[in-house]
């Protein structure tokens, strides 16, 4: 009952958006994907410019005075022009668009966006990615519960994220490092038994993630690593599921950060805390990253 | 008479064809200290679009000194200059007003100094947007 609820609402909404397109205008700042029911691909004019349809995914989308920015990753949507990757949230930075407010890209993880941070943004190009060293503006956190749903918009869709080797963090970078998420596919650590009695299979994930790389299982004397190469066809983890189920114990996205640990999802490694991106001591290869740094402070930062 | 009046007719239509566009309807006077729109159209066509059928609109509409309309890979555009930045604010609302009203697939307007450009896709000609910003990134330039 209440399905056909929700699809009798969803038909209603769907009539009243089309029908509000009908008349009118909808203004957009610059480019944006192009919705289905307008021919889908994506559309390129840098200016502000109107259309007679709505965008297809509110979430993915500003409104600012009337008028809807596209904060999204452009790759998923035929999307053919430069393309820069950052890692995690930021700013957004685009030359020739101005806010008059602070507006942030809640995105986690790589992702790409069409314009380049300016030379006076703090941005800091490292482990081929952009990332935000800046300070986050109290407006970022107000309103990141609404905006972050931009991540949910991205779950389903399968596209090549960029390569970022989180190793190289910058020790400015005050966003989140996500074990894996919309979209795309991390390392994960996953702890084996260690000898009688075996304690339960721990997982790590969040540190040291590489799109596409290896799913490093290991904890006990010998690793083993296993490796989930995807060639970039990352799955959607939310409608299609991994591979390999979530981790048991709630270090995955979206859990709740570890009591103490400086580290999202997974407990802090043993040897001292604010290990970020690198691998365990002595765990030699699976990491594309650096070696392992001392101290990068605390990971999990709200 | 009749025949006198069909050349007289058809001496008039191959005068206004043989018109450059951008040079104007006689007696039309253009705006000065902003780009003409024969500088417009030039900057198109190095940009290596082709600017079709551009002739003047007599009286010039949205209270502009000088404009002119045509296409661009079936693009409807309209090119207006104006003898000031009151006059150019108000045309400016007036077009916006009218893809408002009208309703239009796409539509841009954008100044350059006091030179107003709309541009409007009716019929989907430009389904993602790559002609008119080159047309776009072409008039900035000027």
């Amino acid at each position: 009952m209440r399905r056909i609820v929700t699809l009798i609402l969803g038909a209603v909404l769907s009539f009243a958006a089309v029908s509000a397109s009908a008349h009118g205008v909808v203004r957009y700042m610059s480019q944006h994907p192009l919705p289905r029911r307008a021919g889908g691909g994506f559309c390129y004019i840098d200016v502000p410019h109107v259309h007679d349809f709505g965008p297809s995914d509110p979430r993915m989308y500003r409104q600012v005075d009337g008028q809807y920015y596209f904060v999204g990753d452009p790759s998923p949507f035929e999307y053919q022009g430069p393309r820069y990757a950052y890692y995690g949230a930021h700013p957004v930075v685009e030359a020739n668009v101005s806010f008059g407010q602070p507006v942030y890209c809640y995105l986690q993880g790589p992702h790409y966006h069409w314009y380049q941070p300016p030379p006076q943004a703090t941005f800091e190009l490292r482990g081929g990615a952009y990332w935000y060293t800046g300070s986050y503006e109290p407006a970022y956190y107000d309103q990141r519960p609404h905006y972050a749903a931009v991540n949910e918009a991205y779950a389903p869709m399968a596209y090549d994220r960029p390569i970022v080797d989180v190793a190289l963090v910058p020790a400015g970078f005050h966003g989140e490092l996500v074990g894996g998420g919309p979209g795309w596919r991390a390392h994960a650590v996953i702890g084996a038994p260690m000898a009688p009695p075996p304690p339960p299979v721990q997982v790590q994930v969040g540190v040291g993630i590489n799109m596409g790389g290896p799913v490093m299982v290991g904890g006990g004397p010998a690793p083993v690593y296993v490796e989930r190469h995807d060639h970039g066809h990352h799955e959607g983890w939310r409608n299609n599921g991994w591979r390999e189920p979530p981790p048991p114990h709630g270090n995955w996205r979206g859990a709740p950060p570890p009591p103490h640990g400086n580290w999202r999802g997974a407990p802090p490694p043993p040897s001292g805390g604010g290990w970020r991106g690198a691998p365990p001591a002595n765990h030699g290869g699976g990491w594309r990253g650096a070696p392992p740094k001392a101290a990068h402070g605390g990971g999990w930062k709200r | 008479m009749t025949r006198a009046l069909t050349i007289a007719a058809l001496a008039l239509t191959v005068g206004a064809c043989s018109k450059k566009a951008g040079d104007g309807a006689p007696g039309a006077a253009h705006a000065t200290g902003t780009p003409q729109t024969i500088a417009v159209l030039d900057a198109w066509r190095s940009a290596g679009l082709t600017p079709e059928g551009f002739t003047p609109v007599s009286p010039p509409p949205f209270v502009a000194t000088y404009c002119e309309r045509g296409t661009v890979s079936g693009v409807e555009a309209l090119v207006c200059e104006y003898a000031d930045d009151g006059a150019l604010d108000r045309g400016q609302q007036q077009i916006k007003d009218e893809h408002e009203r009208t309703g239009v697939h796409t539509g841009v307007t954008l100044r350059t100094k006091r030179t107003l450009l709309s541009l409007v896709d009716r019929e989907q000609r430009d389904p993602n947007g790559k002609t008119i910003n080159q047309l776009v990134q072409a008039f900035r330039k000027l």
